[in-house]
């Protein structure tokens, strides 16, 4: 799942931006005035829990959704905005703390039933569910929701788990395929209008998460418009569209058709929601502050001169939260490239590597990050805690064991690599920088390498080719999990099967190693979840062992609770507030 | 009176040069976003897997890169977005075909939409600020060059001068954050800064300009207010004015009449141009306001490596100004008597 981290037009004013913070009104009112509440309150609690309705709920975003289309989409932020007019056949549980990475049912009457082979998945959806015109959901409206996410010409943008795991891949998705009066994609049957079964060419463990994406939303067939759905998504969620103008603002108002009872993960508080697109990053942190806006909807944290701001007044700060997004920052170790084709001349890098620099580069304790020791942040089922390369008792560096691998891989004095970035992230290029500077106390010497973000995983570090013909030893990256175990997220990072060639590679260290996937072979059958994770467990520490990845920091993000929020904290799934519950004060 | 002949020709020859213009500034940014990473090696493939979403399965690329046009030779898809901008186009959105009327500037790769309904509704926006900066700007900029001018050396002028000085030296990004910070969030004289259209509201629509049309002119007032300065010392000087003055015109007229109309033309020039400029997006000023104009639109489209919005609005900002210059080649006969005669 993709987070849009503002950098550019960010970057633009914020030399400015830092020079208001100073004259900013650092003790100024933020909003009316309620029960006292506390830094950090909403990552372990519900602050201002109310069910009170009316009221507009105003998001702000420096950019704009890929899509609003729950077929078409795969950022995170759209993701958690999509319960508000879409229900997914399952999804998360809205709760504070670790019970958010809960999968429960949501149009779905349970979890999936799974058939003895480990093939077929069936769901039951619930019979008296309505689509905003009234009419009634049916299993068919379900199938042909993943049937359109095959129409890839259409609809590019949200993952392809459907096409990779069900049987019939080369389906040509409805637009094709009705107009020959064909009968759909094979591998989903619809026995009746309250059953939907899927069809898998291998046993997968973790489908009831794969349906937890908004790509299982229903769609009438009869309202598809394609490319154009994006404009007015067919609800079954509490709200509805009321307008969109594309990148610019879309409404949301209130559903008639749709019944709590069969809802019970979402609320529907507020009379009517607006998302203002395409806000200065930094307009979107003063308006916060000053009232006129009540969510960030990206989630990733205010920016500096905001974070000053808020940081030193306790009035603003109480009223912010520092919550871990369930995001790791690292670099890639890639394994093909000579030398850290040997894996001692990775593990010296792992020793030798300043971790608190690095951490520094990325904002800090606070709001870059806890120092990482595993792939796996502490918000994904089956993390436990390990330190391989003395990153928490040698935060600087341990040279003395950083020489003695480079002895073992052959270069005792050290050899050169390249190091490659993103130029137009800020914190990125001073994580390379401070990458670069740790390595030559060993003798290593890497040379920067950077590139736009706009192409770094199509064309340059997302480029087996290119990685190999240009020497990117070192290739700096973020990652965050498509759902929380270890599946959704080491998968498409560390599976040799996810190794892509032709461009758009996510496995960038190009790890490709038996034992890591074997065991996620063996995952993949296991139905018993605690079997599951000691396996996720187990990946990870092999990964480590491997040395394929150095990880810099788990991420964290300070975001601003606006005090005009009810029913907010930190979903952790979503690593941002729970936007399915939000209301406002009257 | 219908215009002389001589006044047809020269719109008609300027037409003909525009529309000329207008192609080579196709072709160019056609060949830059389009050959040139073809000479750099990169393969249609490699352009249409930036679309696909991550981790993209092979026939999903191939799909987007027959409906994208990439995989055609170059000279037919500059074709293809040549008549489009005359004929119109349809586009493959799913279960129908959308047609895109002329001129149509091709289809958005990222927001899977044709690219000129999304453009043509930004530029009411952009109109809004450009053009109420524009006569605050020449109000201001013009007025206070005069009086400097004319008050060469006095508390005044070195006032005024060090004021411009300032405003030509701070950029929008501060000015306009100094603004935002003190009368939207401090003292909420103008919060919520947001476009309205004048259509639906006039007083919202002006209030909500006020601080970017502020910000902006005080940028170009400045730049103005210099020139003109420049300019009616210059003139001021002029033998002809010694002349007026000793016919005993009054001094206003010697002044307005004489000294400022002819003054005026290479501010009148400039103008042009920044107009032009300013039409085909005040990139600074709408991404300080959030104000979704043409300016705001390319930083996206350059943002997301959509070639051809960028084509689109490369092609509209080149024809605001070549429009722009146009009528400044026209108004610069109404101006200057000398041009008349010449």
């Amino acid at each position: 799942m993709k987070r849009r981290r503002t950098a550019g037009l960010a970057a633009v004013s914020a030399v400015a931006a830092l020079a208001l913070a100073a004259c900013g009104s650092s003790g100024s009112s933020s909003g009316p005035k309620t029960a006292p509440v506390t830094y950090n309150e909403a990552t372990t609690q519900v602050v201002n829990p109310s069910n009170q309705k009316g009221g507009t709920l105003t998001f702000g975003l420096s950019n704009t959704p890929d899509s609003t289309d729950p077929g078409n989409t795969y950022y995170a932020f759209m993701w958690n905005t999509v319960r508000l007019y879409g229900m997914s056949l399952t999804t998360y549980k809205s709760c504070p703390g670790k019970c958010g990475t809960q999968v429960v049912p949501m149009l779905a009457t349970s979890l999936g039933q799974v058939s003895d082979n480990g093939l077929i998945w069936t769901y039951h959806i619930q019979p008296n569910v309505k689509f905003e015109d009234g009419t009634t959901v049916t299993s068919q409206d379900v199938k042909y929701a993943v049937e359109r996410t095959y129409a890839r010409s259409v609809l590019p943008n949200g993952p392809s788990y459907f096409q990779v795991l069900l049987k019939d891949p080369t389906y040509p998705g409805p637009y094709t395929d009705r107009s020959k009066n064909e009968f759909g994609l094979t591998s989903v049957t619809t026995p009746n209008p309250t059953t939907i079964e899927f069809h898998l060419q291998h046993p997968f463990a973790d489908f009831d998460y794969v349906v937890a994406i908004p790509q299982t939303v229903p769609v009438p067939p009869n309202k598809d418009t394609g490319a154009n759905y994006q404009l007015h998504p067919i609800s079954t969620g509490p709200f509805m569209f009321q307008s969109y103008t594309l990148n610019k603002q879309f409404t949301l108002v209130r559903n008639p058709y749709w019944n709590a009872a069969t809802d019970p993960q979402v609320k529907q508080l507020p009379d009517k929601i607006v998302f203002n697109l395409n806000l200065n990053a930094n307009d979107i942190d003063n308006r916060l502050l000053a009232g006129d806006l009540d969510v960030d909807q990206a989630g990733t944290g205010v920016q500096t001169a905001a974070r000053a701001k808020i940081l030193s007044s306790p009035t603003l700060k109480q009223n912010a939260d520092d919550a871990l997004s369930g995001f790791l920052w690292f670099a890639y170790l890639n394994t093909k490239v000579a030398p850290l084709n040997n894996v001692a001349c990775r593990r010296a890098i792992e020793y030798a590597a300043n971790k608190q620099t690095l951490q520094t580069a990325y904002g800090g304790p606070l709001v870059g990050g806890d120092i990482a020791t595993t792939v796996m942040p502490p918000t994904i089922i089956g993390y436990q805690s390990f330190d391989l390369y003395k990153s928490l008792t040698e935060p600087n560096g341990d040279v003395t064991d950083a020489k003695a691998q480079l002895k073992l891989c052959g270069h005792p004095n050290g050899f050169s690599t390249n190091i490659a970035y993103r130029s137009d992230r800020p914190k990125e290029v001073l994580a390379a920088q401070a990458l670069q500077q740790a390595l030559s106390q060993v003798g290593i010497k890497a040379n920067l390498q950077g590139y736009l973000s706009g192409k770094y995983y199509t064309n340059f570090a997302g480029s087996t080719a290119f990685v190999h013909s240009h020497d990117l030893g070192i290739d700096f990256g973020g990652w965050g999990a498509d759902w929380p175990d270890g599946y959704g997220f080491l998968d498409e990072i560390s599976n040799g099967n996810a190794i892509v060639t032709s461009g758009g590679n996510t496995n960038i260290e190009e790890l490709n190693d038996p034992v890591v996937n074997a065991d996620f072979a063996k995952a993949a059958n296991l139905l018993n979840a605690s079997q599951r994770n000691a396996i996720w467990t187990q990946i990870d520490h092999q990964i480590m062992s491997d040395a394929a990845i150095l990880p810099i920091v788990y991420s964290k993000a300070l975001l601003y609770r606006s005090p005009n929020l009810t029913n907010v904290y930190v979903h952790d799934y979503y690593g941002m507030y729970n936007y399915a519950v939000l209301g406002v004060k009257q | 009176m219908p215009a002389p002949p001589e006044v047809i020709t020269f719109l008609i020859r300027r037409l003909i040069a525009t529309a000329f213009l207008l192609v080579v500034v196709s072709m160019i940014t056609f060949a830059i976003f389009f050959l040139v990473p073809r000479l750099a090696g990169q393969s249609t493939y490699q352009l249409a897997v930036q679309y696909v979403g991550r981790n993209p399965q092979p026939a999903a690329v191939r799909q987007l890169e027959v409906k994208l046009g990439f995989n055609l030779p170059l000279p037919v898809q500059y074709w293809h977005f040549l008549s489009g901008i005359v004929v119109g186009a349809h586009y493959n959105d799913g279960p129908n075909k959308t047609y895109c009327p002329p001129p149509c500037f091709g289809y958005s790769f990222r927001n899977q939409q044709p690219v000129w309904p999304q453009m043509i509704s930004d530029v009411p926006v952009t109109a809004s600020l450009a053009a109420g900066a524009a006569v605050l700007w020449l109000i201001g900029g013009v007025s206070i060059g005069v009086l400097s001018a004319l008050r060469r050396g006095s508390i005044f002028d070195r006032f005024s001068m060090g004021v411009a000085l300032a405003g030509v030296s701070l950029p929008i990004f501060f000015t306009g954050l100094i603004a935002l910070e003190l009368f939207s969030y401090k003292w909420p004289i103008f919060p919520n800064v947001q476009f309205v259209p004048l259509t639906q509201n006039p007083y919202l629509w002006a209030r909500n300009l006020v601080l970017p049309w502020v910000t902006l002119a005080f940028l170009y007032a400045a730049l103005y207010a210099r020139l003109t300065r420049a300019g009616m010392l210059e003139t001021m000087s002029e033998d002809y004015i010694r002349t007026a003055r000793a016919k005993g015109l009054k001094e206003r007229t010697v002044i307005v009449k004489h000294g400022l109309r002819a003054a005026l033309t290479p501010i009148l020039t400039i103008f042009g141009m920044d107009l032009g400029l300013l039409l085909g997006g005040a990139v600074l000023t709408e991404v300080t306001f959030s104000l979704h104009g043409l300016g705001l639109f390319t930083i996206e489209a350059i943002g997301n490596a959509d070639l051809p919005e960028i084509m689109g609005v490369v092609m509209l900002a080149a024809f605001f100004i070549v429009i722009a210059n146009m009528i400044v080649d026209i108004l610069y006969a109404v101006v200057d008597p000398r041009v008349r005669t010449g």
